[in-house]
């Protein structure tokens, strides 16, 4: 899954590319597929997918379909279908998610927490609120 | 009625044999029309204006880039602007450099300007905007020391390149694919350490100290400039090898 070819695959015609000698500062949502190889203070947000490149340093929260991590990220990611982290990747915040990958030598500080098992915890709540209401 | 606006410098004695060669190959061809030589003329809004209220069809700018915007300047913004808009096309004869805006039209050189104004394949082609000025191919700047302001974000460049906010592509040294109908501007940054940088945008505020933005590779203008886009503006008569779909 981490070689470079498969990695880049779903990105090659990628709407936004951010290079390495770029810094965006703000909220940036952009349309469609996301690469971030420079840097990105603020917050970071697409609809579909966002690759974050080894050399990108990003101080933001971050929320996309995929999420495919090989770069310093310092906040939130919540990557609602898919997330895979590369060996290189160093992760300082919590981290939801769908489904997840972690390679080798991957830096994590933070929680990880399925969105599916969250989503079936609040409908278990919500159920057994039901329930309680019912019962009065 | 075909109206030929000739730029001022096409007056100067190396163009005078392409000119004899066009207007030959114009009459040939049954295109010939009135001719507007621009040199010599202090009020070019006011006489391209007169053209389209007496009915012109098409108004055909030979000469260079800045031919074009010349004519486009003249004409938006103002109260002839929705009579040209239904009413008139414009076309390209390319002559001397600064031809991008040809090149982008899928025009190569004069002779092959003559069979597209012929063919009359048209296009409704987006316009970019700068400050007052007007634009069809794009804007380009040193890319750095740069800043753009976009929406809620903005874009600081630390490596020297260049910069492009691109309308309509003129070449394809660019990965990108630019659509001069969708109403974005492509912004295109490629720096000298080899990372590129490209999106897409709708309102752009570009600041830089040292240096000049040039407008479609002609005109030269001072930071700070906003950079907007405005949708299916003008009527171009196109070739087939356009650079756009």
């Amino acid at each position: 899954m981490f070689n470079k070819a498969n990695r880049l695959e779903k990105f090659k015609d990628a709407e936004t590319v951010i290079g390495a000698s770029i810094k965006v500062k703000g909220n940036f949502q952009g349309q469609g597929n996301i690469i971030i190889e420079g840097v990105l203070e603020g917050s970071l947000k697409t609809d579909s997918n966002i690759f974050v490149g080894d050399q990108a340093k990003i101080t933001a929260n971050i929320e996309a379909s995929d999420v495919i991590i090989t770069g310093e990220v310092r906040g939130n990611i919540k990557a609602k279908n898919y997330l895979a982290i590369g060996d290189t990747a160093k992760i300082f915040g919590d981290v939801q998610y769908g489904e997840i990958s972690v390679e080798r030598g991957a830096i994590i500080n933070g929680q990880l927490s399925s969105i599916n098992e969250d989503n079936k915890h609040t409908e278990k709540i919500k159920t057994e609120d039901k329930a309680t209401i019912s019962s009065k | 009625m075909h109206v030929y606006v000739y730029d001022d410098f096409l007056n100067r004695g190396k163009y005078q044999k392409i000119i004899n060669r066009l207007e030959i190959r114009l009459t040939d061809l049954g295109l010939n029309g009135k001719i507007i030589r621009l040199a010599g003329i202090k009020n070019i809004r006011g006489v391209i204006q007169n053209e389209i209220k007496l009915g012109a069809k098409t108004v055909i700018a030979v000469g260079n880039n800045q031919t074009v915007n010349k004519i486009i300047g003249a004409i938006i913004d103002t109260e002839i602007y929705g009579d040209f808009q239904k009413k008139t096309l414009l076309g390209v004869i390319p002559i001397g450099d600064d031809n991008s805006i040809a090149v982008s039209l899928g025009i190569k050189d004069m002779e092959e300007a003559c069979q597209i104004l012929l063919a009359r394949r048209l296009e409704k082609i987006d316009l970019g905007i700068i400050n007052q000025h007007y634009f069809l191919n794009q804007i380009s700047i040193q890319s750095l020391d740069t800043i753009l302001k976009i929406d809620d974000y903005s874009l600081e460049i630390g490596a020297r390149g260049e910069l492009r906010i691109i309308n309509l592509l003129s070449d394809s040294s660019t990965k990108i694919q630019s659509n001069p109908h969708d109403g974005y501007l492509d912004v295109y940054i490629k720096t000298k350490r080899n990372s590129e940088t490209h999106l897409r945008a709708k309102k752009i505020k570009i600041t830089n100290p040292d240096n000049k933005i040039i407008i479609d590779g002609v005109v030269e203008i001072e930071t700070p400039a906003e950079v907007t886009v405005k949708r299916d503006q003008v009527n171009l008569i196109v070739g087939k090898g356009r650079m756009f779909e």
